[in-house]
């Protein structure tokens, strides 16, 4: 074989293969990207071939962990580390303020009203309940729950998507709207759980919340779930309110249109006082931010028919986006709602947690809340006389005591009480030592026979933190007559100084 | 305009079981007329009218009819049986697959969804604007739901919204009277102002205490008498009664705890219980399909949350040996405790956890187990005691039982138990018992007598309350077995009494949705979001109060539905076959056999004896 035949026999086997790549489909195509992007440069298509060479390789690589930071081990050393491991137990040591409220827990024997009798045996007048107009002992109300029962039976077995919605849900939403003026409602199915279903309802990643730093724990959580952007502003300081939201709009004006809201009580939950709406209002149409308003402790209170903070202050509640309530405490019912538009109820029947994944509210606590409502509406009597009582007490307190004093807003049923600044500074008390001492003082009108609770707070993991000064709580009820109401007020008065001139 | 008259309706609704009553006594009259005498002296007690019993006033009877309408009697003992675990682990339930052509035009169903509300949406945004507004921003107002995010439920869950929140009134017992209601835009209903009575597949009522006569009602009226409406406060401050202690000794009793606490509402149970007791540094290893309490509590705690594949033991382990070896992302600090959180029976799949292997695991890996009994307590186990109960397990292996009221017991509210020592902690750290409303004295009472009667701690009724339990796993056993038989795929356990019912196409939802309706039964259909977008499904929700007529009657209408709708997918590999699957065919050789297709009277009339019997 010489070396012309080998010349031809590979000329012809080069032939060969080149009619065979010709024959294949998509062979054409190929060849005209190679001479096109060829163009007279073999550096160009030796870094198409590398890339080429590249991607074949990347693709066949064996596949690797993105998790930054895993260590490899073997199973024996897995074994090891596992026998190694000790866990936390699930719950840490009570502190002692835990174990002292454990310890003192009160337990009310019979029905919650004026005087209550408790597991001890003894009968006291109860300034701790929510129980202001005295409904829970009403008997027309308690005939009307019954026959509720027997026609309903105790629980709706199921959620209100799932055949849980009965008629008398339907009522009571009715009569909420129709009570405060507004297009809509929706009720859930306890207060507490309310506006922290909410708020996420709405509000979510990328939008931005404007919240007063005082809002009660339920609401914080609500933000907290949502993941929004949140910015505080002091507790009830209009002014810098504004300058919060000022600075929102211009830090946002560039950026795409996100949803905004304010989110504020209109009885503080921890404080007791009360919001300034109409100038709220005014900041949000001026800014164009939404008013999500929790009026769990303002709703059945405030105004001349108890429409709560709204009618109070002269205020369309069309104009507040969303109210939020409790039919839990004065309205002695149970859960909550909340209103505005129709649009705004009906997002929340497909998208809050806590109504949609949640059993509807009993029937009899909602025709009892239909029922409250009706009084409420009907007698204006009830809450002024509500007022008179409360004006009685805090004449009792706040200005004739040298120890505390009431932050509450006057017209709030709920007397907030908190040591005076001078004395916490003069005994040099520490949050703790407060605790305590409110406590001792709780003991000592239960001595005698005065039912009264200390403000519970409760620390969280949501930045930043909150820090509501510890407070005792008295609540008016207008079961007790004016005088019975003085002669509690004294004894409260008293047990205060008592304990106090006590402690070093 | 809704008829709120309450009077005049529960007179109809009287009249309406009653002619549902004379229907059934048709079928049986011998039977019917001996339980009817059986219960009237029951509930007359020492009346004069015992004299004669054969002939009860017309005024007895309406009230008899009422009482069956809410909670059926038992016709026969043999239609009793004991919910138990065999012992050792649980298998995994088969799963069976309907034939792939049905899961692709369950894909291309959705498509052609998702295309023409694309199509509508174009459209309608250039020609009907005004009914847009809300989507778009307006003076200076971002909408409050985008276009986007809405997409779902405004053009394919509002084609359907007639099957859901379907208003109701009375009793949500063994029957349901749901309110007519019509809609020309399937957005605002209006009421006809009449009610159809339907029976009842829908509620949560495990155990039939759905009533508004019998001893619970009647201890929840004595307590509204005594105590008032409410509590008027939360837990935290001075809202705990005699009778909330009470109950909350009687659950950990009952749940063979140390302690317990009680709230007024299931969901908040779970949302405030998280970050109680776990928190940053902390790891949840949450199964796939848990409840979205669970989901929002363990967000809240802020402790990392790790999902495993639902019920499956092996991933679990998997992410266990992972978290435990790794330790925290990267400080690889060791986690300081791992909860695993599961529920005992899975509301939409009717699945049971594996509690057996998960204890295993727990031996070895050392990690707090939260077992989620919602819908379990109650509802399983010889004594209804959930699932330590149904598994023969220690319930002090478990570290925290979580449970609601809301469905075995016809009240409201969940509990938590656990050592004394944890409930004493988590009473001061838990935002539920501080802030959340304390649960009323009536929903108080009606815990307090149906627990009585499950652990029959009344000596008024013995038995009563296991009869309950032992009806609820006939009927479970009973309708999964029939169902089965007649050729469709049923997801779950055995001893589950929530039997999902596969429908895969989304068309088929409504249309099966509104057939039983028609022929008067109430049933719930779920879809994504609550299960995977192809995996639709009915779901039956059995109860204590139903009798064996009444599934037969549904059996029959299954039946006639699924071949009008062709639902009958079933090959057979899960079961309803004639003969027990011989080991070698259900290792390979699946073609070998023969889907089952039984005739509904062959299924009647095995029934009873069969569903005693290991299913196969």
């Amino acid at each position: 074989m010489d070396i012309q035949e080998t010349q031809r026999l590979l000329s012809e086997c080069l032939h060969e293969l080149a009619n065979l790549f010709h024959r294949l489909p998509g062979s054409a195509i190929f060849l005209r990207y190679v001479k096109s992007s060829y163009q007279n440069d073999p550096i160009r298509s030796a870094v198409e071939l590398f890339l080429f060479l590249f991607a074949v390789r990347y693709l066949l690589a064996p596949k690797y962990s993105t998790k930054p930071g895993v260590v490899q081990l073997s199973e024996d050393e897995i074994d090891d580390l596992v026998d190694e491991w000790t866990p936390e137990p699930l719950v840490g040591n009570p502190t002692a303020l835990e174990e002292m409220e454990v310890d003192k827990r009160t337990v009310i024997v019979g029905p919650v009203g004026p005087k209550s009798k408790l597991a001890n045996g003894r009968t006291v007048v109860n300034l701790g309940s929510f129980n202001f107009y005295n409904f829970n002992t009403n008997e027309s109300l308690k005939e009307k729950a019954i026959q509720t029962l027997r026609n309903y039976g105790v629980g709706p077995c199921g959620p209100r998507g799932f055949y849980g919605t009965q008629d008398v849900h339907m009522k009571t939403e009715a009569d909420v709207a129709s009570f405060l003026g507004t297009a809509s409602c929706i009720i859930y199915s306890q207060a507490f759980s309310t506006i922290s279903s909410v708020i996420p309802a709405f509000s979510k990643r990328g939008d931005i919340i404007v919240a007063d730093k005082g809002v009660n724990f339920a609401i914080r959580k609500g933000i907290q779930i949502s993941r929004s952007m949140v910015r505080w502003y002091e507790h009830n300081d209009m002014e810098d309110l504004e300058r919060v939201l000022a600075k929102v709009t211009k830090e946002q004006a560039r950026k795409p249109l996100t949803r905004r809201f304010i989110i504020t009580e209109g009885l503080f939950e921890s404080y007791g006082d009360m919001v300034n709406l109409p100038k709220i209002i005014e900041l949000k149409l001026k800014y164009k931010f939404r008013l999500i308003l929790d009026e769990s402790w303002s709703f059945g209170v405030l105004g001349r028919t108890g429409r709560g903070v709204t009618e109070h202050q002269n205020v369309d509640a069309a104009e507040v986006d969303m109210i939020v309530g409790s039919l839990a405490g004065p309205l002695i019912a149970g859960g909550g709602f909340c209103a505005g538009s129709e649009e705004i109820v009906h997002h929340q029947r497909i998208s809050a947690a806590a109504y949609t994944f949640s059993a509807a509210l009993p029937a009899l606590l909602s025709t009892t809340a239909s029922a409250t409502i009706n009084i409420l509406q009907n007698s204006p009597e009830t809450v002024s006389q509500l007022r008179e009582h409360t004006k009685s007490l805090w004449a009792q307190l706040d200005p004739r005591s040298d120890w505390v004093y009431c932050t509450s807003a006057p017209e709030n049923p709920i007397m907030i009480l908190v040591l005076k600044p001078e004395v916490v500074a003069a005994k040099r008390l520490s949050i703790e030592d407060q605790q305590f001492l409110l406590q001792d003082i709780v003991d000592e009108c239960l001595t005698n026979g005065v039912l009264i609770s200390r403000l519970k707070t409760l620390e969280d993991n949501f930045e930043p933190k909150q820090l509501v000064p510890p407070a005792l709580k008295v609540c008016v009820t207008t079961g007790l007559t004016k005088k019975e109401i003085e002669k509690a007020g004294t004894t409260i008065r008293h047990a205060i100084t008592k304990v106090l001139s006590k402690k070093k | 305009m809704p008829r709120w008259n309450r009077r005049k309706k529960s007179q109809a609704k009287n009249e309406i079981a009653n002619s549902t009553q004379s229907t059934a006594s048709s079928d049986n009259p011998q039977i019917l007329q001996s339980t009817a005498i059986a219960s009237l002296r029951a509930v007359s007690g020492n009346s004069p009218d015992l004299s004669k019993p054969d002939t009860p006033s017309p005024a007895q009877l309406r009230q008899l009819a009422k009482q069956h309408a809410e909670f059926g009697p038992l016709r026969d003992p043999s239609h009793l049986h004991t919910s138990e675990h065999p012992g050792g682990e649980i298998p995994d339930p088969v799963l069976d697959e309907p034939p792939y052509f049905i899961a692709l035009t369950t894909y291309i169903s959705f498509l052609v969804l998702i295309f023409l509300g694309h199509f509508h949406d174009y459209f309608a945004k250039w020609f009907r604007s005004h009914t847009y507004r809300h989507l778009r921003p307006q003076n200076g107002y971002a909408s409050l739901y985008s276009d986007f995010e809405s997409f779902y439920t405004r053009r394919l869950k509002q084609r359907i919204n007639d099957c859901f929140e379907r208003p109701t009134t009375g009793v949500p017992g063994r029957y349901i009277t749901l309110l007519d209601q019509t809609s020309d835009d399937k957005l605002h209903f209006q009421l006809t102002g009449t009610t159809t009575d339907t029976l009842n597949l829908s509620s949560y009522n495990y155990l039939g205490f759905a009533q508004s006569e019998g001893p619970c009602s009647d201890c929840a009226e004595e307590t509204i008498r005594r105590d008032g409406i409410s509590m008027a406060g939360s837990c935290g401050d001075t809202g705990t009664s005699k009778l909330h202690v009470e109950v909350e000794n009687q659950v950990a009793r009952f749940v063979g705890k140390e302690s317990s606490i009680v709230f007024s509402m299931g969901f908040v149970t779970n949302a405030t219980i998280f970050p109680a007791i776990m928190g940053r540094g902390c790891l949840i290893l949450s199964d796939e399909l848990n409840h979205a309490s669970i989901r929002f509590g363990a967000r809240l705690s802020g402790a990392a949350i790790q999902v495993f594949a639902h019920n499956n033991m092996a991933d679990l382990e998997k992410r266990l040996r992972e978290a435990i070896s790794q330790g925290q992302p990267r400080t690889h600090r060791p986690w300081k405790k791992i909860l695993v959180t599961v529920e005992g029976l899975f509301s939409m799949e009717g699945t049971m956890c594996n509690l057996p292997r998960i204890l295993e695991l727990k031996r070895r890996y050392k990690f707090h187990l939260f077992v989620d009994e919602a819908h379990s307590i109650g509802a399983v186990g010889p004594h209804g005691r959930g699932v330590c109960d149904y598994f023969k397990v220690n319930p002090a292996e478990v570290d925290i039982l979580m449970g609601t009221f809301t469905k075995s017991f016809g009240a409201n509210g969940g509990y938590v138990a656990a050592d004394k020592a944890i409930i004493d902690k988590v009473r001061c750290t838990n935002a539920g018992q501080i802030f959340g409303e304390a649960p009323a004295p009536s929903v108080l009472a009606q815990i307090y007598s149906s627990l009585r009667l499950i652990a029959d701690e009344d000596p008024l009724h013995p038995g009563q309350g296991l009869e309950r339990v032992q009806r609820l796993a006939f009927n479970s056993r009973y309708l999964r077995l029939g169902l089965k038989r007649l050729g469709f795929i049923v997801y779950g356990h055995d001893d589950s009494p929530i039997v999902p019912l596969m429908l895969y196409n989304p068309a088929k939802m409504p249309a099966f949705s509104h057939e039983m309706l028609r022929r008067k039964i109430s049933v719930v259909v779920v879809t994504y979001p609550a299960t995977p977008l192809e995996l639709s499904r009915a779901r039956f929700c059995v109860s204590a109060a139903h009798t064996k007529d009444d599934l037969d009657h549904i059996l029959r209408v299954c039946d006639e539905i699924g071949d009008a709708l062709e639902l009958k997918y079933s090959t057979g590999i899960a079961g309803g076959l004639r003969e027990p699957l011989s080991r070698d065919v259900s290792k390979g050789g699946k073609k070998a056999i023969e889907p089952p297709r039984w005739s509904i009277e062959e299924v009647i009339e095995r029934g009873t004896r069969d569903a005693k019997l290991p299913l196969y």
